[in-house]
């Protein structure tokens, strides 16, 4: 028999493996209970302090949480594959790298998908008792998808550079915190860097969704981060034949 | 002209890392069906030969094709056709033995209805049949060992690439898995590495020997030995002989040497035909033998002959 999966075939494949994984070890269910609690904190505070029926400052936070909690999934993906022999398994498979990376990605994003929906609580109360736009709350919860996405990407390709899950962890963080810095550093740093700054922050990035303003800009930025990091991904696997 | 399609054909192939040659000029040609044994000490650049014919490294420099597609241009098409067990079972310790192999079966492109019933067949081939729900992680070394060789069968490769099938397994095991890879090779080519003489000896037809990324040694265990003078002997025993008869048993033609090891024993050295002309030899001087036996040629003399050799 000589058969190969198709390029789609095999990423589906390579994602059900990948979160049967997730849910089966607890990395999965640790990291959706973290972001829950954290992320009800922030929504708790959200309300407290504008008195307002929006999740609008609990959309940035929430993306920050993100960048230091999805680390945790993104960087088993295939750093603990290389530690456990499983990628040699995976790189000799008749599938392209690139259905391995879009499955793997694809895997982090349903998880991803799974903790928004998740927080269906949170505006669930806001209709309770006021009387949020549900247009401000869609485009808020599509920042954080767009948010999610580039994460997810980054995790993976600091996941295809590390031998140990833990190395490629930090490293993700690593490759994210500047993104978050740039934010804060608008303030203090001198004028003229304010919008170069702007341009690598991924909070600036979503204000437009956070405020009910879709801008397809901010989205198509999300968007080349994300497919930047996929190719980074792609290539790095590629390379391991050669390294 | 019939043309034997060669299952693997490198040419010169090499692969470098950092500077240092883990496998050198490697040229050599596996014919379809059979087992094939990769043999030399650590470090010679066996895994790393293996991993070159898998795809999962490119070589540095030289080509290989396997089924007759090249590992660097094409390698889809020889992925799909090899079974690869590297040295550590590549297992998700949190997966039970059935989930694992549909996994595999679906990634190396087995069909969705044929594929249940290919897993199935394969555990029964690997002697697993009812462990589907066990989890990976409760194996014991033996049978993480059995699930590796399943996941390099569940596609039906034409070409197995086992490297160090039977290492860390207990002797019932060992003989087991052994038996095992003889059945597969009936239908398919057996490439499996060792370092252990035992292992080349009990189940490869054809040794390629290897020390420090060269080719050094290849051919059937006795053809080694013939080329290295470390071919077989012949253990000659006789009834109460005190006499020593080396003389007249160095002049029989077939005899190339002689040794006494004993007040009426002999070890001897000649051509294929030793064993009839010795029995001849005592039945016609009138002595009784006790016994004769042909002692194979030992992979391990071979072995340090070519590896001495090589040095």
């Amino acid at each position: 028999m000589t058969g190969r999966p198709s390029t789609v075939g095999a990423a589906w494949a390579v994602l059900r493996n990948d979160l049967r994984v997730l849910f089966l070890a607890p990395a999965g269910w640790v990291f959706l209970t973290v972001c829950l609690f954290l992320a009800g904190l922030m929504f708790v505070g959200a309300v407290a302090e504008t008195g307002e029926a929006s999740l609008r400052p609990a959309i940035p936070q929430l993306a920050v949480t993100l960048l230091f909690t999805l680390p945790l999934i993104t960087m088993r993906q295939l750093a603990e594959e290389a530690r456990t022999g499983t990628l040699e398994l995976l790189l000799t498979a008749p599938v392209r790298v690139e259905a391995l990376v879009l499955g793997k990605w694809a895997a982090s994003m349903v998880l991803c998908l799974g903790l928004l929906a998740a927080t269906a609580p949170f505006p669930a109360v806001l209709f309770l008792y006021g009387a949020p736009d549900p247009g401000v709350l869609a485009t808020g919860y599509l920042g954080l998808f767009a948010c999610c996405a580039a994460f997810c990407a980054a995790g993976l390709f600091a996941s295809s550079l590390a031998r140990d899950p833990t190395v490629a962890g930090a490293l993700s963080v690593l490759l994210l915190l500047p993104s978050w810095l740039a934010t804060a550093a608008v303030d203090w740093m001198p004028a003229s860097f304010a919008p170069a700054l702007r341009r690598v922050s991924f909070v600036e990035h979503l204000h437009g969704a956070a405020t009910g303003v879709l801008d397809s800009g901010e989205l198509a930025w999300f968007a080349s981060v994300t497919v930047g990091f996929l190719l980074l991904a792609r290539a790095s696997l590629a390379l391991r034949r050669w390294r | 002209m019939l043309v034997e399609l060669a299952m693997i054909e490198t040419r010169e192939l090499t692969r470098r890392f950092g500077g240092v040659d883990a496998v050198e000029g490697l040229t050599m040609s596996v014919r379809d069906r059979g087992v094939v044994g990769f043999l030399g000490p650590n470090g010679a650049g066996k895994t790393t030969t293996m991993r070159m014919l898998t795809g999962f490294l490119a070589p540095t420099s030289g080509s290989a094709r396997v089924a007759g597609f090249d590992v660097t241009d094409q390698p889809l098409e020889v992925k799909a056709r090899v079974g690869y067990l590297p040295e550590t079972p590549p297992l998700y310790p949190d997966l039970t033995v059935g989930e694992f192999l549909l996994f595999v079966a679906e990634l190396r492109g087995v069909g969705r209805s044929i594929r249940a019933a290919r897993v199935g067949r394969t555990l029964e081939q690997v002697g697993l049949r009812g462990w589907e729900k066990r989890r990976l992680g409760g194996l014991s070394k033996g049978y993480r060992q059995r699930v590796g060789l399943a996941q390099a069968l569940v596609h039906d490769p034409a070409l197995l690439v086992l490297d160090e099938p039977t290492s860390g397994l207990d002797p019932a095991q060992v003989v087991g898995v052994r038996e095992l890879i003889r059945g597969l090779a009936e239908e398919r080519t057996v490439v499996l590495s060792t370092h252990v003489l035992a292992e080349v000896e009990a189940s490869c037809e054809r040794v390629l020997l290897l020390h420090r990324g060269r080719l050094v040694g290849d051919g059937t265990v006795d053809e080694l030995a013939e080329r290295t003078g470390t071919g077989g002997r012949v253990e000659l025993s006789l009834d109460d002989e005190t006499e020593d008869l080396r003389g007249p048993l160095a002049a029989l033609p077939e005899v190339d040497q002689v040794e006494r090891t004993g007040p009426s024993s002999y070890r001897l050295r000649g051509g294929t035909s030793l064993e009839p002309a010795l029995a001849a030899w005592a039945v016609g001087t009138g002595r009784r033998v006790r016994c004769v036996v042909r002692r194979p040629a030992s992979l391990e003399a071979v072995f340090l002959a070519l590896v001495g050799e090589g040095t």
